[in-house]
């Protein structure tokens, strides 16, 4: 802690920055992706880099990190020049990444986690783990987080936030000075990322340097002192975050205004007939007396914590995991047996919140991926052969209509597109369905804005064209934009109801936090 | 030059490649490797070897692996024997003998692999513990069984009408051939051209995704486990009819060998990746190794060695190929 | 994807050019014999591998080698790759009896004598010959040995014998040509003990230290092979029973096959008497059946191995045949 104080003292009098980046250029066989970036990190100062997907974000952060080096351009720490040939170098240069996946050994504690770079030895040569050593210090760390743990603890009993804490520990036990933030609120509530934000503030506190990479804008304005935006690997923006608002940002990463973020919701009001009614859906420590109607051509939405039971909801409904009891019907219909191949039946779609996992065969093509649900309606013997051509040409049809962008749709893996070009490619997997009800699991998780939006918009399509929507997020904006009516949930119970043009914000959060702290 | 080496290694034919540049090492020393007749006694040698490949390429795509196919070809080596055997058959000199023999083949081939299946679906278990554990079982069971109708260690006297299937033909064209040619086309079609092939890629690649887009998994992977039973049998009727014996150790040493002619062949043991094509040449190139080995006549221990080598080199390039393919797509 | 036509046009020529260019180097005009085991699991096996070998060499013959691991369906394979390469003469140890017979077909077919090394086939119509000990005599004159030198000794025997395994062809042999003789000589010998160790050497300590503790006068002693020598060795002392001849307790001792273990009991003066199956002249009818069989002259179906007798007093003479000399010589320096 002392040393990170001291040097960032040292540094300021000598008035060259903590980091200072000049014109970095970087090619790929030929095709230059980075076009001369050039920022400059001073102590205590948090940078936001912002830029949609293939922007040129992770390109310049690698280089950073010393994985790639730079076509041209140059980069100094305290006015040294630093060219690091590995991300070791760059670790010892000051340099810490906290990723967006995790880099942490579920299975080992806490304490070994933090002192895995070089466990403490009892006697120097011999390799005999000091165990109280590396206890103390790990526990010294997570004072330094505010994470209030036993250091003996496995990691994989932590929580995504406190996980994230811990990854933090990690970059300051190496000394590091500046840390580096790609997404780290993506898998976190939010109340963790509260928690991360006031961390932040006072890593600044400290002096050290920060740079957070986020698609949340509103984060970055509000943890950034600068805001560097990035679009096509050119810098097209660099200014006080006090200077801007999220509207400037946008249209700086889009390179264009763009009207809304959200759609124009429809005129006519919501037909009466009912998509989805599910009634007194019960499963003992999950959901509780579910009771709630989608009618056709409305947008329905789910608010709730984390651990409140929306995904677990829409899990039940779609028949991956049990009910105890209740109906759920689609256009009338009981679904008797609720499996997903029964959901499907019936006309149920569901975009899970877990893409990679639930949602994409990863190593395979577009259409292959937008093809897979189709399959289990050829009412045909699984054996015959497929009408190959007819699939390929509706699903091409369909990767057009929600515009993928890909180089090949059948040999291009779809591991290989960004998460928004990902999440189309669910999309249009159940858009080829026609489904009369679709549940939407987190939508737009770590999607860049342009792609949020036409992914707002296709929702709303697909609701003039008659079908229930029930969308599930943990953005209230994103719900407050997009619905019809939001339904609030606390504890597996819906506890309130909102209809737009009513819908508000600090309403909904209020009735998702209350019952959960009354009952907590 | 470095660019050629990565496409060359890249290519989806290397191992074909390599198989040429094997027999072209050997010729000087063992000019017999190029000729008609060693080709014959390849593809022959290769067949069953190929059946089993098939089998065990639908349960690798699905992510499983199944071990109890030699087992599996033992035990119905020795039960189909038993009953048609003239040394004291069930159905000696029955002119059903032979057809209710094959019968009782396939049925133990399916049964087997059906349960193996429900095991690895219903039970939760692995794949590789399910089936190690129907192999022990298995092959204890075809000993045990074989030693109910044997005073020794098999079953011999088959009907001719049986041995005819591993050495007869239709004009010069092997039956065994034929049958491995059907089951080959069978297995590339159903792969590639049905709804069921799909289904096996996608359970392979994502099981959690497939059943979120209404493919039926578990059963899915049981057929997978019934086409590898299914498959050991019909290497098991090619076998038995070749040796005209009923033995409970048929094959016991060719498991390796069949997973290792997939993987050569490029079949990922992770599930979701795989081909026909790819394991037919996976399947000839173990198969050329092994018959040059044989015609060099080399004293064992360096048969062994050059045959480790062979392996082992098959094997880095395939690492060597999937890190490049890796470095490709990032 | 250019590229990987191309690569694998380029793989079709290389493979189209190996199969259609002519076999241009042809390798020196040799005469080979196959030589084709199914493991080497015991000295016995390795042994009679090696002489073999040797035999072959000296007779002006290249040995090509191959084992089939216990496979029978790789051997089969073997054995036509062998026919492939015209071979003079195939010498083969199987594995399974009835799963060999294809095998000497197809060497029928090829017109190749096949010889079987110590394991004849099951009954069939393929013609072949095998070279196998006589068990029964061998065992008749080594007990006969054991016996005149009982009756040097004088007085009356409790008799014990170590039987195989009774699925085994030899081992019952080697029970009939024990009982051959001590039935002639009932007089002195009475057998209170037949041990079925069905070649399980645990079975075979446990049944034989049992049989000492009900007969703690047993004082003649045969086994049906060497292979068991530790474990008697070890049943025996605890019975205090492990002497050399001429010291107290001795019990008079036979053993059978002739491997490094009999030389060893023989040379200590443990063992009294050694029957010895003769590989050297086993390798040597095996080779001349070949030849036999290429002339066009009968071999019959079965070549029998008288074997020979060893005691301690011939052991110097007659080692230089015992193929279990030659084991303990590369043993013991």
């Amino acid at each position: 802690m002392s040393s990170a104080r001291d040097s960032a003292a040292s540094e300021r009098a000598g008035g060259a920055p903590l980091l200072k980046v000049e014109g970095l250029r970087k090619s790929f066989f030929g095709v230059e992706v980075l076009k001369g970036v050039s920022f400059t990190l001073e102590a205590g100062k948090a940078l936001g880099v912002i830029g949609e997907n293939g922007s040129g974000k992770s390109t310049t952060m690698n280089i950073i990190n010393g994985l790639l080096p730079p076509s041209a351009g140059t980069m100094a720490i305290d006015g040294r020049p630093y060219a690091p040939a590995n991300s070791k170098e760059a670790a010892r240069a000051g340099i810490a990444f906290i990723h967006q996946e995790l880099n942490l050994f579920e299975n080992l504690s806490i304490a070994e986690n933090l002192a895995l770079q070089a466990f403490p030895r009892r006697i120097s040569w011999l390799p005999q783990i000091d165990k109280a050593r590396m206890r103390a210090r790990a526990a010294d760390l997570l004072r330094r987080v505010d994470l209030d743990l036993s250091p003996d603890m496995l990691v994989n009993r932590l929580a995504p936030g406190e996980r994230q804490l811990v990854e933090i520990a990690k970059a300051l036990s190496g000394d590091a000075r500046i840390i580096v933030f790609d997404e780290p609120t993506t898998s976190l509530t939010s109340r963790e990322a509260e928690r991360l934000f006031a961390l932040v503030a006072q890593l600044k506190a400290r002096g050290l340097g920060v740079i957070y990479i986020s698609h949340i804008l509103e984060d970055v304005l509000r943890l950034c002192d600068d805001v560097v935006t990035l679009r096509d690997g050119t810098m097209v923006d660099n200014r006080p975050a006090a200077s801007v608002t999220t509207g400037h940002l946008i249209e700086s990463m889009l390179g264009r205004p763009i009207a809304e973020l959200f759609p124009p919701r429809s005129a006519a009001a919501p037909r009466q007939e009912v998509a989805l009614d599910v009634r007194g859906l019960t499963q003992p420590g999950i959901v509780h007396d579910l009771t709630f109607r989608v009618m056709r051509g409305e947008i329905v939405g789910i608010a709730g914590l984390m651990g409140s039971g929306r995904s677990e909801t829409a899990r039940i409904l779609f028949g991956l995991d049990p009910a105890l009891s209740g109906t759920v019907a689609v256009n009338g219909t009981v679904i008797a047996q609720r499996s997903p191949r029964a959901c499907m039946a019936a006309g149920m779609a569901f975009l899970t919140e877990d893409r990679r996992g639930d949602g994409l065969l990863l190593p395979e093509g577009v259409l292959t991926n937008v093809e897979l649900a189709r399959l289990a309606d050829l009412r045909t013997n699984a054996a015959a052969p497929l009408p190959q051509a007819m699939l390929d040409r509706d699903a091409s049809e369909a990767a057009r209509s929600v515009r993928i962008k890909a180089h090949d749709l059948v040999r291009q893996p779809v591991l290989s597109l960004s998460g928004g070009n990902q999440q189309k490619v669910v999309l249009a997997k159940w858009l080829l369905r026609e489904p009369a009800v679709f549940i939407l699991d987190e939508p737009t998780r770590g999607i860049d804005v342009g792609a949020k939006a036409e992914i707002y918009g296709l929702v709303r399509q697909l609701a003039e064209r008659g079908t229930g929507v029930l969308v599930i997020s943990s953005e209230v904006e994103e719900l407050l934009g997009v619905c019809d009516r939001v339904l609030t949930m606390a504890h597996g119970e819906i506890v309130a109801e909102f209809t737009w043009p009513e819908l508000d914000r600090a309403a909904i959060l209020r009735a998702a936090m209350q019952r959960q702290e009354g009952a907590a | 030059m470095w660019r050629f080496l990565r496409r060359l290694l890249t290519s989806e034919y290397l191992v074909l490649l390599l198989t040429a540049l094997y027999v072209l090492c050997l010729w000087p020393f063992a000019p017999e490797i190029v000729s008609a007749q060693t080709a014959l006694e390849v593809i022959m040698a290769m067949l069953p070897l190929l059946l089993l490949a098939i089998g065990q390429t639908f349960v690798l795509i699905v992510a499983g692996i199944d071990l109890s196919i030699t087992s599996t070809m033992a035990f119905s080596s020795v039960v189909a024997a038993a009953l048609m055997t003239g040394d004291g058959g069930y159905l000696a000199g029955n002119a059903l003998a032979v057809p209710v023999a094959l019968i009782a083949f396939l049925l133990i081939g399916l049964a087997v692999g059906c349960a193996n299946g429900l095991c690895v679906v219903r039970l939760g278990m692995p794949s590789f513990m399910v089936t190690l554990v129907a192999q022990t079982f298995l092959s204890g069971a075809a000993i045990w069984f074989t030693s109910l109708h044997s005073t020794s260690v098999s079953i011999g006297d088959l009907p001719a009408a049986f041995s005819v299937i591993g050495r007869g033909g239709i004009a010069g064209i092997p039956y065994a051939l034929l049958l491995c040619l059907v089951v080959a086309f069978a297995a590339h079609w159903l792969l590639g051209r049905t709804t069921l092939g799909r289904w096996l890629y996608a359970v392979g690649n994502n099981p959690r995704a497939a059943t979120v887009s209404g493919v039926p998994t578990g059963r899915v992977i049981i057929i997978a486990f019934v086409l590898s039973g299914f498959c050991a049998a019909l290497a098991s009727i090619v076998y038995t009819s070749r040796l005209e014996t009923g033995t409970p150790v048929l094959g016991q040493r060719v498991l390796l060998d069949v997973i290792g002619a997939a993987v050569i062949g490029g079949v990922s043991l992770f599930g979701g990746r795989g081909k026909i094509s790819w394991v037919i040449l996976g399947v000839l190139f173990l198969s050329v190794v092994d018959k040059g080995l044989q015609l060099l006549g080399l004293s064992q221990s360096i048969v062994f060695a050059v045959k480790g080598g062979v392996i082992l080199l098959a094997a880095i390039i395939d690492a060597l190929r999937s890190r490049i393919l890796v470095r490709v797509a990032a | 994807m250019n590229v990987t036509r191309r690569a694998f046009n380029l793989g079709a020529i290389l493979a189209a050019g190996t199969v259609i260019l002519p076999g241009a180097v042809r390798a020196a005009d040799e005469k080979t014999i196959a030589i084709m085991f199914d493991s080497l699991q015991s000295p016995f096996w390795v042994t009679g591998f090696d002489v073999l070998k040797e035999k072959a060499k000296a007779a002006g013959y290249q040995p090509l080698e191959s084992i089939s691991n216990l496979d029978d369906n790789k051997q089969f394979e073997q054995v036509q790759s062998m026919i492939q390469k015209k071979v003079s003469g195939i010498i083969i140890v199987q594995t399974d009896s009835k799963a060999v017979i294809p095998a000497i077909r197809e060497a029928n077919k090829a017109g190749i004598p096949m010889v079987h090394f110590n394991r004849p086939p099951a009954e069939s119509d393929a013609k072949s010959s095998a070279v196998q000990a006589d068990n029964r005599a061998i065992m008749k004159s080594t007990v006969q040995a054991l016996v005149d030198k009982a009756r040097k000794a004088g007085g009356k025997y409790k008799a014990a014998i170590l039987i195989g395994d009774l699925g085994d062809q030899n081992a019952i042999q080697r029970r009939d040509g024990f009982f051959d003789v001590v039935d002639q000589n009932k007089d002195i010998i009475e057998v209170v003990a037949r041990i079925s160790t069905e070649w399980n050497p645990d079975k075979a300590f446990a049944d034989l230290t049992n049989a000492l503790q009900a007969n703690p006068d047993i004082n003649f002693l045969v086994t049906s092979s060497d292979f068991l020598l530790p474990q008697i060795q070890q049943a025996l002392k605890i019975a205090g029973k492990w002497k050399k001849t001429g010291e107290e307790g001795h019990v008079l001792f036979a053993g059978f096959d002739g491997d490094e273990g009999q030389y060893a009991a023989l040379k200590d003066g443990y063992m009294d008497v050694g029957g010895v199956q003769n590989l050297f002249y086993e390798a040597d009818l095996a080779i001349g059946a070949i030849e036999k069989m290429n002339k066009g002259e009968e071999v019959p179906k079965l070549l029998l191995d008288p074997g020979f007798v060893i005691t301690q007093e011939t052991l110097d003479q007659d080692r230089d045949k015992m193929w279990g000399y030659a084991v303990w010589k590369k043993a013991n320096g």
